[in-house]
C-alpha cells in the first residue's frame, strides 16, 4: 500500500457536510491520532460509523463521524478513512491540516481515482475516463493557478521565490566554489531575508483567510447558559438585516444557522438546538453542544447576564472559549453585578442597544484591516495547504537558526522554494545553477 | 582478425576505468589510444577532486575503480574543501603530479592480465548482428561483442589560439579525424562543444614574493581506503590577481579574441569562462583571482588557474605580464581553446549504452561532460555495463539517491546538456545522503556484486563496518549526570541535562560532539578519527538524514515502475503534444526518469502511470 494521502472529498462550499478522505498505508493510524471515540473498543471495525471527537488544535474538538473501510473493500482498494464534519470551507480546511500534520500527504489531482484504478477497483475501460478526470482536475488546478499567476498575489509568491533563489545561489556558490568566490561573502542577513519571506507568506495566508470569510461568511457561535438571552440577541442581530434564513433540515446536525449581512459580509449565527431545550439534562447538553459550536466558529459570542455574578456554569463555559471570544454582557437595562472582561460589549437585546457595535466587533475580530478584493484569490484549498507547508518549514529554520550548517540551511531553503513552486510551477533546479553562473564569476 | 570481448576506444580517465573494469571482470579487452603518451593525461589543471568531484572520485573508488588510488599516490598537496560548511559539501582536492599520474596509471594498465593496450587511431566502426568491428588508421581490424567509446575531446578537435587554428588534439597530440563521421553514419547525433586551458609558465620567472602561499592540510583522509598512509604535502600553490592593466589590454583587443569575435562556434562551459569572457561579462570587477599551481615535481612548469584564453600568443604574454608577480614570466606553453565533436547524450540509456545499438557504450567527454572525475565516473559504469552486456546479464543503473554518479548520468541522458556538463553539489538533491565519507557504505556492495571489489578491499570494508557498529554501540550507553558531565556541559555552554541520557543523545546538543565526549570519557582511544567523524555526522544530522531518506522513498515509488521500451506514447490521448514528443525521444526506463524530463508535467506522469499499468495487464 502506498503512503497515506488526504484531501477534502466533497466540493468546497456551503454544503451541510464536508468529507475528508484518507487513503493508503497508515490511514487508520493517522486518523486515530486526531480522532477519538468512546465507542471504539479494542479496534476500529470496518464499515461502522463512529461518533466522536476530532481534534482541532489545542483543546478544541469538533464532533464528527468517522468510517473506516478496510483494504481491499474501499473506493481506492487501500485502507480508507472518511471523516464527515460540518460544512464550511474553513472547518474542512482545518481538519485537513490536522490530518496532514499527523502524517498524511496532500493528494495530487485525481490521485484517489488513480489508486482505485491501479488497485483494480475500476475496470480497464474506465481508464480513459479517469484520465479525463485527472485532466479536468489539473485543468481546474491550472486555471486557479492562472488566476493566481495573474493577480498581485502571484507576484508576491514569485517575489518570495525570487528572494529564496537568490539566497540559494549565494549559499550554493560558496559551497561549490569555495576558492573562487572571494568577493561573494555570504549575506549576513540571510535569516533576516528569510524572516521577510515568512512574514510575506503569513500575510498572504491571513489575507486568504479573510477571503474565505468574504466567500463563506463568518461563523459566529453563541454560547452561554440558558436564560441569559441568547435567542433575543440572535433576533436582535438578525433584525431587519435578515437576508437568508437557512434551516438545515434532514441532517443529523442539530446546529441551526441563520445568516444576515453586515457590511456586505455574511455572518452565520450558529446556535445550538440543545441549549433551548428545557429538560433535565439541559446544562450538560448545553455545554456539550457549545463545545461543538466552538469548534467551527470563527468568532464566539459568550453571552452573560450583567445583572448576575459569574456562576459555576459560566465558569465552565469560560474555560472552554478561546482568544476569538467576545464577552457579550446582556441586560444592561438592569444594574451591573458582573465583573468586567477585557473584550466585552454591553448590550441590551430587549431595548436593542449597542447591537450595531456588536456587529462591527464581530467583523473586526477576524477581518482586521481593509481588504483588497483583487489580492484575495486563494480560494483553492491545495494552494492554501502549500503555503501552510512553506510557512512551517520557514518556522523550523528560524527555530534551528543556531545549529544549521550551510548545507542543511540550503537544503531547507530549497524545500521552501520548491514548495512555493508547486503554485507557480517554477522549480527547475537548473534555474539556480543558471543564476549562479550569471551572477558570479567562476572558472579556471 | 583479432577478436576481443570488448574494445575501449580512448585511454583518458573514462577509458582507463572502463578498460580496467572490463579486464578485471574477466573480459579480454583491447584499449586503443591515439598515443600511449596520452594515457590518463591531465590535459588541463593538475588536480583531482574538488567540490562534488571529490565525491565522484570516492564513489569510483568504492566501486573498485583506479582513480582514487592513483590520485592518492601522485598527490603533491591535499586539502579538504568546505570543512566548515557542513558534512554534505565537504570534498577532497589534491594537486597532482601530472607526469606521475600518467606513468602510474599506465603501469596499472600494463600489468592488468586481461588488458591489451595498443596505440592506434580508430577510423571506422561497423556493427553486425552479433559483433562490432573497428578499423584503425593503419587498416588493422579488431572485433568485439561490445565497444566503449571514450574519445574525450579528440573527435575532429581543433586548437584555437588567436588566428591560428590547428586540427590537433589537446596539447598537440594527434586528433581523431574520421571516427565522428563513422558514428554519424550509424545515425548518432553529434554536438560541437568547446573548452580551453590557461598558459603554463616557467617557475624561475615568477616573483612568488608578491603572491600569497596556499598550503596543504595535514592529517587528512585519502580518496581511497586502499591507500595505507596519509598524503604528504610536497608542494604549495600561490594566489595572485589580475590588475586593471590586464583588463585594459583585454578590452582593447577584444577583436582578436576568437571566443568573442565569433570565430569559435562551439558551446563553451559557463563555469569555465576564458579570462576575456570574464572581463566582458563581469565588467565591474576590478580584479580576478588566479592560482599558480605546480604541474609536477620533475618540471618547472606551472599552471595559471583562472587565465584560460584563446588570445593570440603575443597578446597572451602581454596579458600575463600585467598580473601581479608575473611581470617577467616566461610562457612555456600557450593557452588555447579547443573545439570538438561529442554526442547528444540523450541518445543513451542510463546504463550509458546507446539506445539504438546494443553493445555500444559511451563515456566521458564524448557525452558532453567535462572534468577528469566526471569522465572516470562514467568510464567505470560503462565498463561495468559492457561486461554485463557481454555476459547477457541485466545492466547496472545507479540511482540519483545512490551516488553522484547516478545524478550525473541521469542528468545528461534525461535532460541532455547544452554546455560541457560539470558536477556540482547543488545538482544532487539528496546530497546529504551522498557524502564523500559514506561513498564506501553506499557503493562497495554494488561494486562487489559486479565483481570489481577485490577480496582485500571487501575485507577492509567489512572491518570498517564492524568498527562503526562498535562505536555506535558504545554511544548507546547511558551516562550519569555527575561532576564529569556537568563540567563538560558547562565548558561548552550547554544546559545540564536533567536526567541520565545516552551518549548519542548528548551529541544532539549544538556544542557537544563525539570528540568532546571522547576527551572527557576516553571511549574511543583505539579508533580512527575519521571513523568517529563518520559516526558523528550520522548521529548529529539524524533528523535531516531521515528527511532526505523519506524524500528518496517517495521518489523510488515512481522509479520502480518501469516503462516498456516499446511503449507507444503517440497513442496516449491524454498526454500533451510536447510531453508526447519528449517522452518518445528520451524513452525513459521508468516513471521516475520520465518525471524529470523537462516539459513533462505531474499530470502527464499520472496519466502515464495508469496506461503503463494498463498495457502491462493486457
Amino acid at each position: 500500500m502506498e503512503k497515506c494521502i488526504a484531501s477534502v472529498a466533497t466540493p468546497l462550499g456551503r454544503g451541510a457536510i464536508s468529507i475528508i478522505r484518507l487513503s493508503g498505508k497508515d490511514s487508520l493510524n493517522i486518523a486515530l491520532k486526531v480522532f477519538s471515540s468512546k465507542n471504539i473498543k479494542k479496534q476500529v471495525l470496518p464499515r461502522f460509523m463512529y461518533y466522536g471527537n476530532l481534534k482541532l488544535g489545542n483543546d478544541l474538538y469538533e464532533q464528527c463521524l468517522m468510517v473506516f473501510f478496510k483494504a481491499p473493500f474501499s473506493y481506492t482498494g487501500e485502507d480508507v478513512v472518511e471523516f464527515q464534519v460540518h460544512g464550511g470551507v474553513l472547518l474542512a480546511q482545518k481538519v485537513l491540516e490536522e490530518v496532514l500534520d499527523a502524517g498524511a500527504i496532500l493528494a495530487e489531482p485525481g490521485e484517489f481515482s488513480k489508486r482505485a484504478f491501479l488497485n483494480g477497483k475500476i475496470t480497464l475501460d474506465k481508464a480513459e475516463a479517469i484520465i479525463g478526470e485527472i485532466d479536468a482536475e489539473s485543468e481546474a488546478e491550472l486555471s486557479s493557478s492562472l488566476q493566481v499567476t495573474n493577480g498581485k498575489l502571484s507576484n508576491k509568491i514569485l517575489q518570495a521565490q525570487e528572494k529564496l533563489k537568490l539566497l540559494l545561489a549565494e549559499l550554493e556558490v560558496g559551497m561549490d566554489y569555495p576558492d573562487e568566490t572571494e568577493e561573494t561573502k555570504l549575506k549576513e542577513n540571510i535569516f533576516e531575508s528569510l524572516d521577510n519571506v515568512l512574514s510575506e507568506i503569513q500575510q498572504i495566508l491571513s489575507n486568504s483567510n479573510s477571503a474565505k470569510y468574504l466567500k463563506n461568511g463568518i461563523n459566529v457561535a453563541l454560547v452561554g447558559k440558558t436564560n441569559v438571552g441568547k435567542s433575543s440577541i440572535m433576533n436582535a442581530l438578525l433584525g431587519e438585516d435578515r437576508a437568508i434564513v437557512t434551516d438545515v433540515q434532514g441532517t443529523t446536525r442539530d446546529q441551526i444557522t441563520e445568516t444576515f449581512l453586515y457590511d456586505g459580509i455574511k455572518i452565520n449565527l450558529i446556535d445550538t438546538a440543545g441549549i433551548r431545550k428545557t429538560d433535565d439534562r439541559v446544562e450538560n447538553l448545553g455545554i456539550q453542544k457549545s463545545k461543538s459550536a466552538l469548534a467551527c466558529a470563527d468568532v464566539v459570542l459568550f453571552v452573560l447576564d450583567g445583572s448576575e455574578k459569574l456562576s459555576e456554569d459560566d465558569k465552565k463555559i469560560k474555560n472552554m472559549v478561546g482568544q476569538n471570544t467576545i464577552f457579550v454582557i446582556n441586560k444592561t437595562d438592569k444594574k451591573r453585578a458582573l465583573q468586567h472582561f477585557e473584550n466585552e460589549i454591553e448590550i441590551s437585546a430587549l431595548k436593542n442597544t449597542n447591537i450595531e457595535n456588536l456587529k462591527k466587533a464581530i467583523k473586526e475580530m477576524v477581518i482586521s484591516n481593509e481588504i483588497d478584493f483583487n489580492k484575495l484569490v486563494i480560494t483553492n484549498e491545495r494552494q492554501y495547504s502549500i503555503l501552510k507547508d512553506a510557512e512551517s518549514i520557514l518556522q523550523n529554520i528560524q527555530k534551528d537558526e543556531q545549529i544549521l550548517s550551510l548545507d542543511i540551511l540550503a537544503m531547507q531553503i530549497k524545500k521552501v522554494w520548491q514548495t512555493l513552486g508547486k503554485i507557480t510551477g517554477n522549480t527547475e533546479n537548473e534555474d539556480i545553477i543558471d543564476l549562479i553562473f550569471s551572477k558570479f564569476c567562476l572558472g579556471k | 582478425m583479432e577478436k576481443f570481448d570488448s574494445i575501449v576506444v580512448g585511454a583518458g580517465h573514462a577509458g582507463c576505468e572502463a578498460a580496467l573494469a572490463l579486464a578485471r571482470t574477466g573480459n579480454k579487452t583491447l584499449l586503443l589510444t591515439i598515443s600511449l603518451d596520452a594515457i590518463a593525461f591531465l590535459a588541463c589543471n593538475p588536480s583531482i577532486g574538488g567540490t562534488a568531484k571529490g565525491q565522484l572520485v570516492a564513489e569510483v573508488d568504492a566501486l573498485g575503480g583506479q582513480m582514487g588510488i592513483i590520485a592518492d599516490k601522485t598527490a603533491l598537496q591535499i586539502r579538504m574543501l568546505n570543512s566548515g560548511k557542513g558534512p554534505a559539501v565537504q570534498s577532497l582536492r589534491v594537486q597532482s603530479d601530472k607526469n606521475a599520474y600518467h606513468t602510474e596509471m599506465k603501469k596499472v594498465l600494463e600489468n592488468e592480465p586481461n588488458l591489451f593496450v595498443r596505440q592506434g587511431e580508430v577510423v571506422e566502426i561497423k556493427v553486425n548482428k552479433n559483433h562490432k568491428t573497428i578499423t584503425t588508421h593503419l587498416g588493422l581490424k579488431y572485433q568485439a561483442k561490445s565497444i566503449v567509446f571514450a574519445t574525450g575531446v579528440y573527435l575532429k578537435s581543433e586548437i584555437i589560439i588567436g588566428k591560428s587554428r590547428e586540427k590537433t588534439g589537446p596539447n598537440g597530440f594527434k586528433n581523431s579525424s574520421k571516427l565522428s563521421d563513422s558514428l554519424k553514419k550509424l545515425g548518432i547525433k553529434l554536438l560541437r562543444f568547446k573548452t580551453g586551458t590557461p598558459p603554463r609558465l616557467h617557475a624561475r620567472s615568477v616573483n612568488f614574493k608578491k603572491m600569497e602561499i596556499q598550503n596543504g592540510e595535514e592529517d587528512i583522509l585519502t580518496f581511497s581506503y586502499m591507500t595505507q598512509k596519509k598524503v604528504e604535502n610536497k608542494a604549495v600553490c600561490y594566489l595572485t590577481y589580475t590588475t586593471p592593466k590586464t583588463h585594459e589590454i583585454i578590452k582593447q583587443n577584444l577583436g582578436k579574441a576568437p571566443a568573442i569575435s565569433g570565430e569559435i562556434k562551439g558551446v563553451g562551459p559557463r563555469y569555465c569562462p576564458s579570462i576575456e569572457t570574464k572581463v566582458v561579462r563581469f565588467a565591474d570587477r576590478e580584479r580576478h583571482q588566479l592560482f599558480l599551481e605546480p604541474e609536477a615535481l620533475d618540471t618547472q612548469e606551472m599552471y595559471l588557474q583562472g587565465f584560460s584564453t584563446s588570445m593570440p600568443a603575443d597578446l597572451q604574454l602581454e596579458m600575463v605580464h600585467s598580473v601581479v608577480g608575473l611581470e617577467n614570466a616566461e610562457i612555456m606553453r600557450d593557452a588555447y581553446a579547443i573545439e570538438y565533436d561529442c554526442i547528444e547524450p540523450t541518445q543513451l540509456k542510463p546504463t550509458l549504452e546507446l539506445k539504438t545499438i546494443p553493445g555500444l557504450f559511451f563515456a566521458g567527454q564524448i557525452n558532453g561532460t567535462s572534468g577528469y572525475e566526471e569522465a572516470a565516473a562514467q568510464g567505470i559504469v560503462a565498463g561495468i555495463n559492457a561486461n554485463l552486456f557481454n555476459k547477457q546479464k541485466p545492466q547496472l543503473v545507479l540511482k540519483r539517491s545512490d551516488a553522484y554518479i547516478g545524478v550525473l548520468i541521469d542528468d545528461i541522458v534525461t535532460k541532455g546538456t547544452n554546455e560541457p556538463y560539470r558536477m556540482m553539489t547543488s545538482r544532487a538533491e539528496y546530497r546529504l545522503l551522498l557524502r564523500q565519507d559514506n561513498a564506501d557504505m553506499r557503493l562497495t556492495e554494488i561494486g562487489r556484486k559486479v565483481g570489481l571489489v577485490s577480496d582485500e578491499r571487501y575485507k577492509k570494508f567489512q572491518q570498517k563496518c564492524k568498527k562503526m557498529a562498535k562505536i555506535e554501540k558504545i554511544l548507546q550507553q547511558k551516562v550519569k549526570v555527575d561532576e564529569k558531565l556537568k563540567d563538560l556541559f558547562n565548558k561548552n555552554g550547554e544546559p545540564i541535562p536533567k536526567e541520565n541520557q545516552r551518549f548519542c543523545d548528548l551529541m544532539k546538543r549544538t556544542n557537544i560532539d563525539i570528540f568532546k565526549i571522547d576527551e572527557t570519557y576516553h571511549l574511543f582511544d583505539n579508533f580512527d578519527k575519521h571513523l568517529l567523524e563518520n559516526v558523528n555526522t550520522k548521529i548529529k544530522y539524524e533528523g535531516y538524514l531521515k528527511q532526505q531518506q523519506e524524500e528518496v522513498e517517495r521518489m523510488l515509488a515512481n522509479e520502480n515502475v518501469s516503462i516498456p521500451e516499446d511503449f507507444d506514447y503517440n497513442s496516449v490521448k491524454g498526454l500533451r503534444v510536447e510531453a508526447r514528443e519528449k517522452l518518445s525521444t528520451i524513452k525513459p526506463l521508468n516513471l521516475g526518469q520520465a518525471s524529470r524530463i523537462s516539459g513533462v508535467s505531474p499530470a502527464d506522469i499520472s496519466i502515464l502511470s495508469i496506461l503503463v499499468k494498463k498495457q502491462k495487464k493486457k
